[in-house]
């Protein structure tokens, strides 16, 4: 795949994650994180999305908790990975809302991140290269190192046992924007 | 928190056109000083992805361990002239030395996020001087602010004499404005009431070093890789030194370098040494000094001491006969000697004592210090057991803050003396030093008036004046805060803060209009109050938002040209690319304009290069000696700072020599395999380049008796279900977290709140789990009052200080957000040092070591209990309560 993103202005903090999530085509937007599932007064943070075309995963019933699936998003030389994991995460999706989906190089100089998910933390890590961490649970927040920008988390849905992957969240390591408007791979 | 603070970077960033402006600098924060390039260019226009279409010449996307990645917190828009400019500040993959390859911090990394930006959460940048009036910080013209403060200066010299004028200021932010206001308060109007961020005087951080004859910076950064063993003590590099660790700690593991960790906390760095082959001396807060004795005497037991470099490096008998071989004039003060009980006729007397030394013997300091024996035992063989061909391990030893921050003079000097036993000091990859915290940009354009400091010993042994202590007993009518929290930075916090209270907003002499502001606070200081002024980037709370008349706004880095030097010497310019907010104005401007207004010679400089020029014969025979750039500079017909701008990210390592036409750094200190020749130029060859900081340029074993210690200690010690509440630094945070805890989103997500580490036995005896909100207080934090003259030893020490009466119990009481983890010992909990609602300093006693006058800040005391679950503890959007040890 090979879209060009159109990008539009914040659609505002007012839009719904599930609003968000109906939106079709290509799009850059800013979704609302609820902190804390089911509390009001959970603080909401702002996060930009950028929508691609939906791309069909796996089925739920082909995964196995704890075990890490690899995937390519939003583009064939963009490694990702899926986990479900222990109880409810960000952003999680399925019936326990525990599986989430991230990219694969660190955000402080590209490490690759591959076997590093920490079930008992809820975590990768850290980076062969200089040791950085991620809470997987928390959006991809650093937890300990270097690196300027949380994990790039990509946005999953679920529809009739199929999990898809729609969007991404942050920025991936190295390029100037997650597909590039240049046109290369 | 503000939900619009915590708006997301973007996710596509503006690449640099080709010919975008473009600066070298060095980063803002750590000691370690990266290299950075600042592109600029205006708004509306963009560079493509080509290396030929872009100003970093470089193709993206960027493969990686590249480097030069533009990550969205590395872009920012600042006004230049007057027009909005993209600024995007990089690491610089290119340089030659420091962070090789484009490797950064997550601080430095985001520095173009501490860019003011009227649209960003830097948006409350001072603008402006500001006037508390009737209560109210209001808007007042340069003229008025600086009048105000001239007039009311002048008042309180003249009439209540200098040392009731204080100043308070950092000791680092750049050469230029530490020389400026040094000249100031030092050299002109010579106050005694003087003291830097982190000191309540003029103290030296590391008095054990000073008297062995060791300079706290002498190792270049790649000594730090190229040991067999390297001990690490009271910091951990890869939370506050992130580059060291990165490219010097990480490879030299990697080749087979065995890191030992003392401390009583685990973070990433002591889990990955441990893993690699490393030690971590998980050790009780405060029992440094009794650990680094017993190596050091299992090591001269087992006759496994350096003993030929020994005999060629350190003071025998006759050398160290007088004045720690200072010869008794220039020991830096005399009643260190005076008290007998430090100094040794060499080696062989120093084993003679360390051989009696009880707290040392193996099975006494392993119930003391909470280290088992084997762990003792196997530090001491990494460190100095002879190889099996006979070759000795290279050893090097580096401390940070917890070392001589929780035992201030015991700690350096027996640290200092293992050092000597191993052979440390003197060659390439066998060094000891400070790592460093703040970078190192102070030049004192005054020496500091110790002849007027009124605390003293018998005699005329005096030493530098207790700031805190002397406000606290009512001495000062005027206190002048330059770029520092100061009330959280130092002590007992929380009681600090009621005695600023007391002398200002308790007054009943407020400032009424911008027309009686000079008699409103002349007012003040007659009826006893201070008055205070507060310059710094930031209102900063309680200092400046609720305490300060005066509020003076000063321009930083990237807003004008400033130099200083790194962690190991390294001086660079840090360029002005951006114009400063409002009316701010840099720190040297403010201190000239007051220094003229009370009619002071000297302060007619145009801009930042003249000041730099004229502080750099200050410099001479220091290690931050740049004397020759700017002879060599004015031979040329350049600028000082123009001549250092060509030496760009690499800079050059002072002391800086002038040899055969050229300017050479120093790469490290007493550096044994350095030969040189006669001085050519404005060079000095000053003895510490290649010998020890003594008299004799050899170095001194200097004892460390428990006993100066032990008093205070075992009062300090938790009781009565209290835990150690130590304190420290996290990677993520910069010093009070003004740039990134208060505004940088990624980082106020991270930490929204302050936090405590606590043992899971500790935290299941009192209910706690992680995400709870606890409590740490205590009632019994002693803060010294008065006692500024002691007449004999036991007068200064804490005993003695307790039976005059000079001991006061105060309480205080923080809040933080539990993180259990079985990454601190059991009985031990550990905060954030410096959040400004939550400062954990206020559960420290604010009673300076009677040796030195240094605080003991890593020592606080409380008990620790459960609130109630905090908003973060089922958050999935702000804190992490996975541990820092994930390796």
């Amino acid at each position: 795949m090979n879209q060009k993103p159109t990008t539009c202005s914040a659609l505002g903090d007012g839009m719904t994650r599930r609003s968000f999530l109906l939106h079709s085509g290509a799009a850059t937007v800013t979704i609302m994180l609820s902190g804390i599932p089911g509390m009001a007064k959970a603080a909401q943070i702002p996060a930009w999305v950028q929508t691609y075309e939906r791309v069909r995963l796996v089925r739920l019933s082909d995964i196995k908790r704890h075990t890490p699936i690899y995937f390519e998003y939003p583009d064939l030389s963009s490694s990702c990975f899926l986990v479900q994991m222990d109880g409810e995460a960000g952003s999680g999706v399925g019936p326990g809302k525990d599986i989430v989906a991230f990219h694969n190089n660190c955000t402080h100089m590209g490490g690759p991140l591959h076997g590093t998910y920490r079930q008992e933390y809820g975590a990768v890590g850290p980076c062969p290269f200089h040791l950085t961490s991620f809470d997987i649970r928390r959006h991809g927040m650093v937890i300990a190192g270097h690196a300027t920008e949380s994990l790039p988390q990509v946005v999953l849905e679920v529809e009739s046992d199929w999990v898809y992957a729609t969007a991404m969240m942050g920025l991936i390591y190295g390029r100037v924007a997650n597909i590039s408007e240049e046109g290369h791979e | 928190m503000n939900n619009t603070d915590l708006r997301p970077a973007l996710l596509k960033t503006p690449l640099p056109p080709t010919g975008a402006d473009i600066f070298t600098t060095a980063c803002d924060y750590c000691i370690v000083g990266c290299a950075y390039k600042v592109y600029r260019w205006p708004v509306g226009s963009e560079g493509g992805e080509k290396a030929a279409q872009n100003a970093i010449g470089v193709d993206f996307p960027r493969n990686p361990g590249e480097g030069s990645w533009v990550s969205p917190n590395q872009h920012n828009i600042v006004s230049f002239n007057g027009s909005p400019h993209n600024v995007v500040i990089i690491p610089d993959a290119n340089t030659t030395d420091v962070n090789l390859g484009g490797d950064h911090s997550i601080r430095g990394g985001s520095l173009a996020q501490k860019c003011y930006n009227p649209d960003n959460p830097t948006k409350d940048r001072l603008k402006t001087p500001l006037m508390r009036i009737n209560g109210e910080l209001v808007p007042v013209s340069w003229d008025q602010a600086l009048d105000t403060v001239a007039a009311v200066s002048r008042h309180v010299i003249d009439t209540y004499g200098e040392h009731s004028w204080a100043m308070k200021m950092f000791s680092y932010q750049f050469f230029e404005n530490t020389y400026a206001l040094t000249k100031l308060a030092l050299r002109h109007i010579e106050t005694p009431a003087f003291a830097y961020h982190d000191n309540p005087s003029t103290a030296e951080d590391t008095p054990g070093f000073r008297d062995t004859g060791f300079d706290n910076f002498a190792a270049s950064f790649e000594d730090w890789g190229m040991a067999d063993t390297l001990m690490i003590s009271g910091t951990d590099p890869f939370e506050t030194k992130t580059v060291i660790w990165n490219q010097w700690i990480m490879p030299g593991i990697r080749r087979g370098m065995k890191v030992i960790f003392v401390l009583p906390r685990k973070t990433t760095g002591v889990a990955w040494a441990e893993k690699s082959g490393g030690l971590h001396l998980w050790l009780i807060p405060g029992t440094d000094t009794v650990l680094q004795m017993a190596i050091s005497r299992y090591i001269v037991e087992q006759g496994w001491e350096d003993r030929p470099w020994i005999d060629q490096y350190t003071s025998n008998k006759w050398e160290s006969d007088s004045g720690f071989g200072q010869g008794t004039r220039n020991t830096p003060w005399q009643w260190r000697t005076t008290w007998g009980d430090f100094q040794t006729n060499g080696f062989e007397d120093y084993k003679k004592w360390l051989f009696a030394v009880e707290e040392a013997e193996l099975s006494n300091a392993a119930r003391i210090t909470g280290v088992p024996e084997e762990a003792i035992i196997r530090a001491a063989e990494l460190m100095a057991k002879p190889n099996m061909d006979g070759s000795r391990p290279k050893t090097s030893i580096g401390i940070e803050k917890g070392n001589y921050w929780s035992n201030n003079y015991l700690n350096t000097a027996s640290i200092a003396a293992l050092a000597l036993i191993c052979g440390t000091g003197n060659r390439p990859g066998q060094m000891i030093s400070r790592f460093g915290g703040h970078q190192r940009g102070g030049i004192s354009g005054g020496r500091y008036p110790i002849e007027k400091s009124p605390e003293k010993f018998a005699g005329r042994r005096r030493k530098p004046l207790d700031l805190d202590r002397w406000i606290e007993s009512g001495n000062v009518r005027f206190a002048w805060a330059v770029g520092t929290t100061w009330l959280g930075s130092m002590t007992a916090s929380q009681d600090f803060m009621k005695t600023f209270v007391r002398l200002t907003t308790e007054s009943p002499h407020q400032i009424r209009s911008v027309e009686t502001a000079t008699a409103d606070l002349i007012a003040r200081s007659d009826a006893g109050g201070m008055v205070v002024v507060d310059q710094d980037i930031y209102l900063r709370d309680p200092i400046g938002s609720k305490y300060a008349d005066i509020v003076l706004p000063a321009a930083t880095w990237g807003e004008d040209n400033f130099s200083r030097a790194n962690g190991e010497r390294r001086i660079r310019l840090y360029s002005k690319f951006y114009d400063a907010p409002g009316e701010s104005k840099p720190d040297w401007w403010i201190a000239a304009e007051v220094g003229k207004r009370l009619g002071f010679d000297g302060f007619q400089w145009k801009d930042s290069n003249d000041v730099f020029e004229e502080a750099a014969r200050f410099t001479r025979g220091s290690r931050k000696d740049y004397m020759p750039l700017v002879w060599l500079a004015k031979q040329t017909g350049k600028k000082g700072h123009d001549l250092l701008r060509e030496y760009g990210t690499t800079g050059i390592q002072g002391p800086i020599r002038y040899e055969n036409g050229a300017l050479v750094g120093t790469k490290r200190l007493h550096d044994s395999t350095l030969k040189l020749d006669t001085p050519q130029g404005p060079t000095i060859h000053s003895k510490i380049m290649t010998a020890f900081n003594s008299q004799t340029g050899k170095a001194n074993f200097m004892k460390s008796p428990w006993s100066h210690f032990s008093d205070f200690y075992e009062f300090m010690k938790p009781r009565d279900g209290e835990l150690w509440v130590t304190n420290g630094r996290i990677g993520e945070i910069w010093q009070s977290g003004f740039d990134d805890m208060l505004r940088r989103p990624q980082i106020m997500q991270r930490w929204p709140a302050n936090f405590l580490e606590i043992h899971p036995d500790d935290a299941a005896e009192r209910g706690i789990e992680s995400g709870d909100w606890v409590v740490a207080e205590s009632e019994r934090i002693p803060v010294q009052k008065g006692g500024f003259i002691a007449e004999t030893t036991s007068d200064a020490s804490f005993s003695g200080l307790l039976k005059n009466g000079h001991i006061e119990l105060t309480s205080a009481r923080v809040e933080a957000v539990a993180i259990v983890t079985p990454a601190v010992r059991k009985g031990v909990s550990f905060m954030f040092f410096l959040h400004s609602k939550d400062p954990a300093n206020s559960l420290v006693a604010r009673v300076p070591d009677p040796i030195t006058s240094n605080y003991r800040y890593k020592l606080g005391i409380g008990k620790v209990s459960k609130l109630g679950e905090s908003e973060y503890k089922h958050s999935f959007t702000q804190m992490s309560f996975a541990p820092r040890t994930i390796v």
